[in-house]
């Protein structure tokens, strides 16, 4: 589904300095994977995020989707279809004042006939859960409900490909979960690929594949549990493991036998209380 | 000294079709030298109640007042004394403005009448305070920084004001785990230092329990509890998942440890301190 080869890009910042925010990163998404993205601030996520639909183009090396380049300008309306952009403020992406107006403005915007619209409209509104909310006005709903909006409103325009920039950052912890268990069951029951990114730990440990960031580098990737047992490597990179994770590395450092593989509360009472 | 809010109610654009109760008749006390975490979903009416603290907004009904002087007047001492609270809203590097941070950091102090003497003091003091150092940050444009400086700017904007009460709306949204660290580092140092009170607005359970001595419950714009955050977190887990909130990771998992039959303490309040406790639950040393 996703292919980056090589993949650089540089730019100068306004005192000349030339900023390497992506430095050589190679990583292959697979057709209906669920991939979270983490780093500290300023590893680049964003920048590789914002080259899956091809808003930042490759200084060097390629980036291919579905096998069309991103740096061949015929192919981006394709691309664009197929991979979905959300972003951290829902604010910033709701356009209409009707809730099933916002999700009916991408597929407009395409040409889509009307019928389907409305059909599209449909579909996407119940695959996040909101359908109730379809006449509601967005600026009245909460922070995950308007989250949850912006999801239907790039679902409509049926992506083969999601990928959400910090979807969480300015919500609740109810909107947190709303958001986690909508992103889920897109990947698992309509197949979407996902490509999320996040410095909530926690929210990466539901992804099949965890890749970390440094300084334009991809520094690891594996497993959420082959990820989150580095817990000294983790805060190295001024990221945190979960709280488990954490609690078992601390207890097998004072020389208590339990399992390198703990990374959720239910495995370390497994590990402690059988 | 105190911010005291007494009955507040407040409705926004009142009197039209969209007319909408934020406040539902607030009371309550923040004492100077405290620090109080305000947790509630979103809607709940907890952005209303903090813009109160300093007069941004006016109440529809009851009385806010800043160390015994009524905010409802336009007179100099109620002018005054709403310089005494300072306010770092959500993202503050989105309000960061001038062309170095300097400048920027000057701007507060500035308006406050500072001679300039007074306000390269307060700079340089309020950099200090934040971690930037002056000789290699000063002249620098901030919109060169990281999200982290930025964020850091912006508090020494409002700590060059030197304000006694600090309201921070979600000051870590968007940072890193190491950056979040860094910012709470600030200002639980200026809280030690110049015992400025800390009103702190967050979504993270976490960090209510870790930095606050006390924890509001905001709902339907009304106090739903005021109490320490051990002992909300303890006794309302219910009440507080049914409005939206949750408990800190750290209180779930020992919880659950002891749903399996080892013998924790309640309050465990960090990851060190439940490392501790499972060793003498468990008998190790």
């Amino acid at each position: 589904m996703i292919s980056l080869k090589g993949l650089k890009h540089y730019y100068t910042d306004a005192d000349g300095q030339e900023v390497k925010a992506l430095d050589g990163v190679d990583l292959e998404i697979k057709k209906g994977e669920y991939v979270a993205i983490i780093g500290a601030n300023g590893s680049g996520k964003s920048t590789l995020a914002r080259h899956l639909n091809a808003l930042l183009l490759p200084t060097e090396g390629s980036c291919q989707i579905s096998g069309l380049d991103t740096s061949q300008e015929e192919n981006l309306w394709l691309i664009r279809q197929q991979v979905g952009m959300v972003f951290q403020n829902p604010d910033n992406q709701i356009v209409a004042a009707i809730v099933e107006e916002d999700v009916a403005f991408g597929p407009e915007n395409i040409g889509v006939p009307s019928a389907e619209i409305r059909q599209r409209v449909d579909r996407s509104l119940a695959a996040v859960g909101m359908s109730e909310y379809a006449k509601h006005a967005p600026h009245l709903l909460s922070g995950g409900q308007k989250q949850r909006v912006a999801i239907a409103g790039i679902l409509s325009l049926e992506p083969k490909c999601i990928v959400l920039d910090e979807p969480t950052a300015m919500l609740d912890p109810q909107g947190r979960k709303e958001i986690v268990q909508t992103v889920q069951s897109l990947n698992k029951d309509k197949g979407i690929t996902i490509v999320y990114i996040t410095h909530y730990m926690v929210e990466a440990l539901v992804a099949d594949r965890v890749v970390v960031m440094e300084k334009g580098h991809i520094r690891f990737m594996g497993t959420p549990h082959e990820v989150f047992s580095q817990v000294d490597e983790l805060e190295a990179l001024g990221l945190e493991a979960p709280l488990a994770a954490k609690v078992a590395s601390e207890l097998r450092k004072a020389g208590h036998k339990l399992p390198q593989e703990i990374i959720t509360d239910e495995e370390l009472a497994q590990a402690l209380c059988q | 000294m105190s911010i005291k809010l007494t009955d507040v109610f407040f409705t926004y654009m009142s009197g039209t079709p969209f007319e909408r109760k934020a406040l539902n008749g607030v009371s309550l006390t923040i004492e100077k030298g405290e620090i109080v975490a305000i947790i509630g979903h979103t809607g709940s009416g907890k952005s209303t109640l903090v813009q109160h603290l300093n007069g941004l907004l006016q109440p529809s009904q009851g009385q806010v007042s800043i160390d015994g002087v009524n905010l409802a007047g336009n007179g100099s001492a109620a002018l005054k004394v709403r310089g005494q609270v300072g306010m770092v809203f959500q993202y503050p590097e989105h309000q960061i403005f001038a062309e170095t941070v300097y400048e920027d950091i000057a701007f507060g102090p500035r308006n406050l009448g500072f001679t300039e003497a007074e306000v390269d003091k307060q700079v340089r003091d309020a950099m200090a305070f934040v971690g930037l150092a002056f000789d290699s940050f000063s002249q620098r444009s901030p919109f060169q920084l990281s999200g982290g400086q930025m964020r850091r700017v912006a508090i020494a904007g409002v700590v060059a004001m030197n304000p006694a009460y600090l309201v921070l709306d979600e000051p870590s949204a968007g940072l890193d785990p190491r950056s979040r660290n860094a910012v709470f580092k600030e200002i639980m140092a200026l809280h030690r230092s110049r015992g400025i009170a800390i009103v702190l607005v967050t979504h993270s359970m976490e960090e209510a329990v870790k930095y606050a001595d006390r924890l509001l419950v905001i709902s339907k714009g009304r106090v739903l509890f005021d109490d320490q955050p051990n002992a909300i977190f303890t006794q309302h887990q219910a009440e507080l998942l049914e409005v939206g909130m949750d408990e800190p990771q750290v209180y779930k998992l020992s919880s659950l440890l002891r749903r399996q039959g080892l013998q924790l303490p309640e309050g465990i309040k960090d990851a060190d301190e439940l490392v501790k406790k499972i060793k003498q639950a468990k008998g190790w040393r």
